[in-house]
């Protein structure tokens, strides 16, 4: 009887080099302080990294498109060495990363009649801070995963659109009463 | 009179996982030979889902045969995922297969001398992803009927997890 091995098929792989040059792009603007994508990188005490990419770019790629692209991103920008201490590498939309409880603060727009910006410049400057479109038909939201980055876009927004000041709040998830009780 | 088969389970533990994770990718298969794509892939979530679960649970320490509770083992590992940094989110919470790869990979990259290398952590969470973006419990109470390449991607990455799950 004949003896046959094979290795699992690859899935073909849809163009991501596009992603990936941007991603490196991203990664060696080291003074950037705004605008998506959102990278989170944990460095374990044993040396190995746990990287997020909060990136609504996403939306089209599966979840493992979005890892390779990640990894080749990393490997390009930093090298070999260091794209193999990363252990995880993850790849969310912002919805995503928001359903799975990751960006809890909000920055939004508590505009007013009479308010020195309108709303469609507030909408504006949301975009341009890196607010994401995929929440629905005309909902911008711009979320963050700690009070700190969102104070800091707070400051970026009041800068942008002077007069503003009193537009701006900051909302935090609360989640619901299972999810307190099951911490 | 012999005992009814709800009252011949075993309680949860690591060895009863492992065997019924072998037990349902059988019954997967045979459901494919005979053309139930949906049902084998509701089959072979499973049989991950298990081979996850009890890999977490062994490399934690748990004994083989210890009772597994979700107040004491299987919450624990979520709220753990969640404070490493695994995007969990809570519908279906205690069945995502992506999120049970994604922790296990990631409580071993930060146990001293534990990590997986990096080409086999890879496929840990590869095939955790696609099962989690093809399989959910939820399938059952749907009538939609699988493509012929998704009962395949499903297959090969349960059967990857059982083929390896001595080494995960």
């Amino acid at each position: 009887m004949p003896r046959k091995q094979r290795t699992f098929e690859e899935s073909p792989r849809p163009e991501t080099n596009a992603l990936v040059t941007r991603l490196v792009e991203e990664l060696q603007q080291k003074d950037k302080e705004s605008g998506q994508p959102l990278i989170y990188e944990e460095l374990f005490p044993t040396g190995k990294i746990r990287v997020v990419v909060i990136w609504d770019e996403w939306d089209r790629l599966s979840l493992e498109d979005r890892t390779a692209a990640i990894l080749q991103a990393y490997e390009r920008a930093e090298g070999r060495t260091y794209r193999d201490k990363i252990a995880l590498a993850s790849g969310l939309t912002v919805p995503e990363a928001h359903a799975a409880g990751m960006l809890p603060f909000e920055v939004l727009p508590a505009w007013r009649t009479g308010d020195p910006v309108t709303l469609e410049q507030c909408r504006q400057a949301m975009v341009e801070e890196g607010a994401s479109k995929l929440f629905g038909p005309d909902i911008v939201q711009l979320r963050f995963a700690t009070r700190e980055e969102a104070e800091d876009a707070r400051g970026r927004l009041v800068s942008s659109l002077p007069g503003s000041d009193q537009v701006w709040t900051i909302a935090q998830d609360v989640g619901s009463v299972e999810e307190w009780s099951n911490r | 009179m012999p005992k009814r088969l709800l009252d011949r389970c075993q309680p949860d533990s690591i060895r009863e996982f492992r065997a019924a994770a072998r037990q349902r990718f059988d019954d997967g298969l045979a459901l494919s030979v005979a053309g139930q794509r949906t049902g084998a892939i509701y089959l072979w979530g499973y049989t991950a889902e298990m081979t996850l679960r009890a890999a977490y649970l062994s490399f934690i320490g748990l004994g083989e045969t210890t009772p597994i509770t979700q107040k004491e083992h299987l919450r624990p590992a979520v709220n753990q995922g969640r404070l490493l940094g695994v995007a969990w989110p809570p519908q279906g919470e205690f069945h995502n297969v992506r999120a049970w790869a994604e922790l296990l990979v990631t409580q071993r990259a930060s146990t001293p001398d534990a990590a997986y290398s990096p080409s086999f952590g890879g496929d840990v969470q590869r095939y955790g992803q696609r099962i989690g973006e093809l399989w959910r419990e939820f399938l059952r109470y749907h009538r939609n009927y699988a493509y012929a390449f998704e009962v395949r991607q499903v297959r090969e990455a349960a059967e990857w997890f059982l083929v390896n799950s001595h080494a995960l």
